[in-house]
């Protein structure tokens, strides 16, 4: 039950002196979704520019992990860049 | 009737000419088809990000317009059989926008 402690932990330790690989780092990965905040741009196969921010150098569609978008905006950015992808646009 | 929006991508050597022909060409059969065309974009000629049947660049022409089943599977028809466009899009929608438009000629 190491769960219960959590504020706790949080007070005394930085996400930098964690154990192993595989814990959880708290802290590093809190931020916001960015598209679900007020005056989102438009997740739309149109604005590729939003979407060129969304897929890696290889065209490969980034991770929820990494971009701390939430999981129904996820869903939406990956059936619009694969309509964009259809189009030649990315 | 919902309301679509379908984008063509139409070849790079063509002429001004067909290219407004071809322009036409849709915007008759949505008309015609008990369909009503609401918007038509010209987003001009862009690159493609990858070669497809080796063209580099594309001309993209885009409708925004309501319509129901006939009217789709004309212009599916149609575009399907037409040698002149490389890739198509259709997409429906609840609600259309008019006002943004991402390819303005600006840049």
């Amino acid at each position: 039950m190491k769960r219960k402690n959590k504020k706790f932990q949080k007070k005394g330790s930085s996400s930098l002196n964690k154990l192993s690989l595989f814990q959880r780092n708290d802290g590093k990965f809190s931020k916001k979704c960015p598209l679900s905040i007020k005056n989102a741009p438009v997740v739309d196969y149109k604005n590729i520019a939003l979407l060129k921010k969304y897929v890696s150098d290889n065209g490969k569609i980034v991770s929820s992990k990494i971009t701390s978008v939430s999981y129904s905006k996820q869903k939406k950015l990956t059936r619009e860049i694969k309509k964009a992808k259809i189009l030649g646009l990315l | 009737m919902a309301f679509y929006e379908n984008t063509i991508v139409a070849k790079q050597d063509l002429a001004d000419k067909e290219l407004k022909t071809l322009k036409e060409k849709y915007n008759e059969i949505i008309n015609k088809t008990s369909g009503k065309v609401i918007k038509i974009e010209e987003w001009g000629f862009l690159n493609l990000a990858t070669k497809i049947k080796n063209y580099k660049k594309g001309f993209y022409i885009h409708y925004k317009f309501e319509g129901n089943n006939n009217t789709l599977n004309e212009i599916e028809k149609k575009i399907r059989v037409d040698g002149s466009v490389i890739r198509h899009l259709t997409v429906k929608y609840k609600k259309l926008d008019t006002e943004n438009e991402f390819f303005s000629k600006k840049t």
